[in-house]
C-alpha cells in the first residue's frame, strides 16, 4: 500500500494521565461498568464525569467531542437528569484522555463517531449521576444525623424534610468525596424522566453565535507561529528536493522544514507562511508509490470487472443463486457511489508545543486516544507526558480520526523545542488530502416467481473499507468489511433467497469513514433497486415494501409515518409552481435507528434536481433530546441530499482533481428543502442520531426521479442531464 | 503598516498591504471570531462589515480596507448576546459545529439592515453563506424571528 503516515484508530491501548483541576472537588466515581481496567483508578487517580465546585456549579467532563451533533448538550442531560440540576449550573469539560472515560467496545475504546456517544452512555452515565447524587445525600446525613432514607435532592441540595434543613451540593461535595462510592444505585424510570426525552436547549449555542467558542484554529499560545504545508499532490509521494534558500528571506519566514509527505514553512504569521510556501520551489518523488498511475475511472472499470465475481458472502440464507437461476423473471442493474470528501468547513489543523520531557496539543480530534498515540509515536515520550486539549470542532464527519496533521504539527513542534507551531491546512491541501469515502460498485440481480412475487436478492458489492484500512494489522485477513458491506446486508425485507457478495479490490487512494460509512452508498443502492423491483413487480413502492414487511413492526410504522406526513402521492402531478413534481421515498436502518425519508422533487427551470421538501420520520428507541434529534435529521438529510446532487472527488495520476469549493462544491442554502421530522419513540434500544438522517435522502430522491421522469439514476452524484435528456 | 479601526477601536496593523483583512484580523489584532474556510471568497465564513458592507475578508487586501471601519462579530453587539440576531440564533437553537455562523450572522445582520421586512424569497436570495452541517433552515427561521422582533 501507500506511504501515507497513517495513524489512526488503533486497537493498540496504552494508559492515559488525567488531573482534577483545582478548585473543583472531583467525586471518585467508579461507574460499575463491569469491567477490571477501571480498577486502575482506585488508587486516587480522581478520573471522573463530575466536579462540584464550592459554589455548586457542576463540572461535566464529556467524553465525547461536540463537532455539531450536540453532545455537549445531551450527555451531561444524562448526568443532570440523575444528579437532579438543572442545565443552567453546568459547565462542560472535554475530558482527559484516561481508561475512565472509554466507553466504547466494553471499554476499552474512546472516540467519537459510530453515532455512538448518547447511546454508549446512556447507561454510566446516568449512573454516575445517580451515583454522586447518592453520595451527597449521604454526606448530608451523615452531617445531619438522620438516616438516608429521610433525605432527598431538588434542584442542587439536598433536603431533610422533617426537619426543614438542606445543604446545597458545593457545600457537601468536599464530604461526599471522601465516602465510599456506593455500588449500585437505582436509576430512575423514564416516567420520572425531567430532562430526558425533552427538547433540551443546546449549551454551546450563544458561544457559538458571538464567536467566542474556540475551534483548533483559534488555539493562541504564547510565542506561537503558524505553519502552511504542502503535501505531495500524488498519494504517498515524499520530497524529492526543496530549496530553502529560495524563501528564507522573505517577511516573516522562520525555517522551511520537512514532514512525512511534504514541507512545511515557518512564518510569523499564517498568511506570510502561505506566500513563502506558494513560491517555494520543491519536487516530489513518486517513485515508491502504489498511487502514482492511480485513476478513479480505471478503478471504477476495474470493479466492474469484478461484479460477478464469486466474493465472500456478507449475508446468505436459502440460496439465492439458485433462485434466480429458477425465476420466471430477473432484475439486474449496475450502481456506482464516487469518491467522497468530508470539507469540514474547518479546514484541518493543530497546534503542538514540545517542551523537555512533555508535549502538549491542541487537536481537533474525534479519538483523544489517537492523538496522544500519534504524539508519543512522534517524541518518544510516555503517554503520560502528553496533555491534550480538544477544542470545539468546525465538523468532523469521520475526518478527524486520523492524525495525521497532528503528526505534522507534533513533528514540527519536535524540533523547535519550546516553540508553538500551528499547523493550518488550506482549502486545496484539505480537499486534496483527505481520506475518502471509498468508490464503490455494486451488482444488484432480483428474481420473481409466475406470481410476481420476489424470491431472490443476490447483490455483489466490489471495493475497499476504512475499517479494513485502519482497524486491522495488515496481515490480518478481514474477509467481509463491515464498512463496505453494512447497509447491504440484513435488510429488513422478506425475501426467501438472499445472498450479499463482497469482493475485495484494494484501492491504491486513502479512504476514511464518512458520515454513516458503508450506508452512506448502500442505502442508495438497496433502496434505488427495490423501488426497481417494485417496478418490475409493478406495484407501488411503498406496498411493495409494507409487503415484505410484515415481520417488522418498527420499520413498518416508520414507513407509514413519514408516508402520511408526506400524503404520498404514487404519480407525479402538476405542482403549483406550473411544472411536474413526484415523490420518492426510502427506508433504511443504521446505527440502530430506522429512518424512513419521502422527498418532493422536480426539475427547475434552470435545468437542475430541485428538492422541495423532505418528510423524514425517524425510530431511535427513544429521543433522548428530540430537538436535537431534529437537528440531526435535518443536518443529516443536508449532507447526503449535498453528496446525492454535488460532490464527487476523481483522482487521476495519484492525484485530486478538485481543490476548493468551486471545484468540490457542497449544497449552498438555496439548494436546502423544507424538512419535517417526526420521531418514532418505539422504546427499543437506543439508536444513534448523528448519522441515520444521511443514508435514505439520495434513494428518495432517485426514486422521486424516476415518478417523475421514468428514469433511473443508477450513479451518484445524480445529474438531472440523464433524466432531462 | 494599515490604520484600521476595529470594532471601534484603532489599530495600526504592521503588515502588507497585500495580507487579506481575514488574516490581519485573526493574527495581528487577534480576534479569532471571523472563521478561514476556503481564502477564495466561496464560503462565506470570514464574512465582516467594512464601514458597513458585507465583506469577505479572506480576498480583501488590508489596502482596501485601510482607514475604514470593520465590525467583526465580537463587535456586533457590545455584550455579545445582545444583538436581535444573536437572540434569535440561540432561540432556534441554529449552530452545530458553529464554524460558519460569524460569518453567517454577519451576512445576516447586513442584509436585515437592507430589508428589514424580508419575505422568505428576499432570505434565500440574500443569504448565500455555506454552511457544512446544513443549518440552513434554522437560519432562515431564525432572520424571520428577528425581522419581527420576537427575540
Ligand atoms: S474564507 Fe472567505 S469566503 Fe471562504
Ligand atoms: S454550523 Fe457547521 S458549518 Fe455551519
Amino acid at each position: 500500500m501507500t506511504t501515507i503516515t497513517n495513524i489512526s484508530l488503533s486497537r493498540r491501548r496504552f494508559l492515559g494521565g488525567s488531573a482534577a483541576s483545582a478548585g473543583v472537588f472531583m467525586l471518585g466515581l467508579h461507574l460499575p461498568l463491569g469491567r477490571a481496567a477501571l480498577a486502575d483508578d482506585v488508587d486516587g487517580d480522581m478520573n471522573a464525569y463530575i466536579g462540584i465546585a464550592d459554589d455548586g456549579t457542576v463540572t461535566i467532563r464529556n467524553p465525547y467531542i461536540e463537532m455539531g451533533q450536540g453532545t455537549y448538550t445531551s450527555i451531561p442531560m444524562l448526568i443532570a437528569e440523575e444528579l437532579d440540576i438543572g442545565m443552567d449550573i453546568i459547565r462542560v469539560e472535554q475530558a482527559p484522555p484516561g481508561e475512565a472515560y472509554r466507553l466504547l467496545y466494553d471499554g476499552s475504546r474512546r472516540f467519537t463517531g459510530g453515532s455512538f456517544s448518547v447511546r454508549s452512555a446512556f447507561k454510566p452515565l446516568r449512573t454516575a449521576g445517580a451515583t454522586a447524587r447518592k453520595m451527597l445525600m449521604k454526606a448530608a446525613a451523615d452531617e445531619w444525623g438522620v438516616p438516608l432514607a429521610e433525605c432527598s435532592t431538588d434542584n442542587g441540595r439536598v433536603v431533610h424534610e422533617q426537619s426543614g434543613r438542606s445543604l446545597g451540593y458545593g457545600e457537601l461535595a468536599p464530604l461526599a468525596a471522601q465516602l465510599e462510592t456506593p455500588a449500585d444505585v437505582e436509576l430512575k424510570s423514564s416516567a420520572d424522566y425531567r430532562l430526558l426525552g425533552t427538547p433540551v436547549a443546546r449549551t454551546d449555542s450563544a458561544i457559538k453565535s458571538n464567536g467566542q467558542a474556540q475551534f483548533g484554529i483559534d488555539v493562541r499560545v504564547d510565542g506561537m507561529v503558524y505553519a502552511a504545508v504542502k503535501q505531495s499532490p500524488v498519494f504517498g509521494g515524499k520530497v524529492k528536493s526543496v530549496d530553502a534558500a529560495a524563501v528564507r528571506d522573505k517577511p516573516g519566514v522562520i525555517a522551511v522544514d520537512e514532514i512525512p509527505n511534504g514541507v512545511a514553512v515557518i512564518a510569523q504569521t499564517y498568511w506570510q507562511a502561505q506566500q513563502a510556501l506558494a513560491e517555494l520551489p520543491v519536487e516530489f518523488d513518486t517513485s515508491e508509490t502504489d498511487s502514482a498511475g492511480f485513476s478513479s475511472d480505471a478503478y471504477r472499470d476495474e470493479l466492474d470487472q469484478h461484479l460477478d465475481d464469486s466474493g465472500v458472502a456478507a449475508e446468505d440464507s436459502g440460496d439465492a443463486p439458485a433462485a434466480l437461476a429458477a425465476a420466471a423473471r430477473t432484475i439486474s442493474a449496475d450502481y456506482h457511489a464516487p469518491f467522497l470528501a468530508h470539507a469540514t468547513l474547518e479546514p484541518m489543523n493543530c497546534t503542538a508545543l514540545v517542551e523537555e520531557g512533555h508535549c502538549t496539543v491542541w487537536a481537533p480530534n474525534q479519538g483523544v486516544d489517537s492523538v496522544v498515540m500519534a504524539a508519543t509515536e512522534v517524541t518518544g515520550l510516555d503517554a503520560d507526558r502528553i496533555t491534550v486539549h480538544t477544542p470545539y470542532l468546525g465538523g468532523g464527519f469521520g475526518r478527524r480520526f486520523i492524525m495525521d496533521y497532528t503528526v505534522q504539527a507534533v513533528t514540527l513542534a519536535n524540533r523547535r523545542k519550546g516553540t508553538p507551531i500551528q499547523v493550518i491546512w488550506t482549502r486545496e491541501e484539505d480537499t486534496q488530502h483527505d481520506f475518502y469515502r471509498p468508490l464503490i460498485a455494486a451488482r444488484y440481480r432480483a428474481g420473481f416467481d409466475d406470481d410476481n412475487q420476489p424470491v431472490s436478492l443476490h447483490t455483489t458489492t466490489a471495493g475497499d473499507g476504512p475499517i479494513r484500512r485502519h482497524m486491522s494489522s495488515p496481515d490480518e485477513e478481514m474477509k467481509v468489511d463491515p464498512s463496505v458491506m453494512e447497509g447491504v446486508m440484513h435488510q429488513p425485507y422478506a425475501i426467501a433467497n438472499k445472498r450479499a457478495d463482497y469482493v475485495y479490490r484494494p484501492v491504491a487512494a486513502p479512504i476514511g469513514f464518512w458520515r454513516s460509512v458503508g450506508h452512506s452508498m448502500n442505502a442508495f443502492f438497496t433502496e434505488s433497486f427495490i423501488d426497481e423491483m417494485a417496478h418490475a413487480a409493478e406495484q407501488d413502492p411503498i406496498e411493495f415494501r409494507r409487503s415484505m414487511l410484515n415481520e417488522e413492526p418498527r420499520f413498518r410504522k416508520v414507513l407509514d409515518t413519514a408516508v402520511q406526513m408526506a400524503g404520498w402521492k404514487g404519480q407525479a402531478w402538476d405542482a403549483d409552481d406550473g411544472r411536474k413534481h413526484a415523490m420518492g421515498v426510502a427506508l433504511h436502518q443504521s446505527f440502530n435507528s430506522i429512518v424512513a425519508e419521502v422527498a418532493e422533487v422536480s426539475i427547475s427551470d434552470i435545468d437542475e434536481i430541485q428538492v422541495h421538501k423532505v418528510w423524514c420520520a425517524v425510530d431511535c428507541g427513544f429521543a433522548v433530546n428530540p430537538r436535537i434529534v431534529t437537528m440531526q435529521m435535518e443536518s443529516g438529510i443536508a449532507f447526503g441530499l449535498s453528496a446525492a446532487l454535488l460532490e464527487q472527488i476523481t483522482v487521476s495520476d495519484g492525484k485530486v482533481e478538485q481543490a476548493n469549493f468551486d471545484s468540490y462544491p457542497f449544497l449552498p442554502p438555496q439548494r436546502m428543502p423544507e424538512v419535517e421530522v417526526e420521531i418514532v419513540n418505539s422504546g427499543a434500544d437506543l439508536g444513534g442520531i448523528g448519522e441515520p438522517g444521511t443514508p435514505p435522502i439520495a434513494p428518495a430522491v432517485a426514486n422521486g426521479l424516476f415518478a417523475l421522469t421514468g428514469k433511473r439514476l443508477r450513479d451518484l452524484p445524480l445529474r438531472a442531464d440523464e433524466v432531462t435528456a | 503598516m494599515a490604520k484600521l479601526t476595529v470594532n471601534g477601536k484603532e489599530h495600526d496593523i504592521d503588515a502588507s498591504d497585500e495580507t487579506p483583512l481575514l488574516w490581519a484580523l485573526r493574527d495581528i489584532v487577534g480576534l479569532t471570531g471571523t472563521k478561514f474556510g476556503c481564502g477564495q471568497g466561496l464560503c462565506g465564513a470570514c464574512t465582516v462589515h467594512v464601514d458597513g458592507e458585507v465583506t469577505r475578508s479572506c480576498i480583501t487586501p488590508l489596502k482596501q480596507a485601510a482607514g475604514k471601519s470593520v465590525t467583526t462579530i465580537e463587535g456586533l453587539s457590545e455584550d455579545g448576546v445582545s444583538h436581535p440576531l444573536q437572540k434569535a440564533w440561540v432561540a432556534e437553537d441554529v449552530p452545530q459545529c458553529g464554524y460558519c455562523q460569524s460569518g453567517q450572522i454577519m451576512a445576516a445582520a447586513a442584509f436585515l439592515r437592507d430589508n428589514p421586512e424580508p419575505s422568505d424569497q428576499d432570505i434565500w436570495d440574500g443569504m448565500a453563506n455555506l454552511c457544512r452541517c446544513g443549518t440552513y433552515l434554522r437560519i432562515h427561521r431564525a432572520i424571520k424571528r428577528a425581522a419581527r422582533k420576537e427575540v
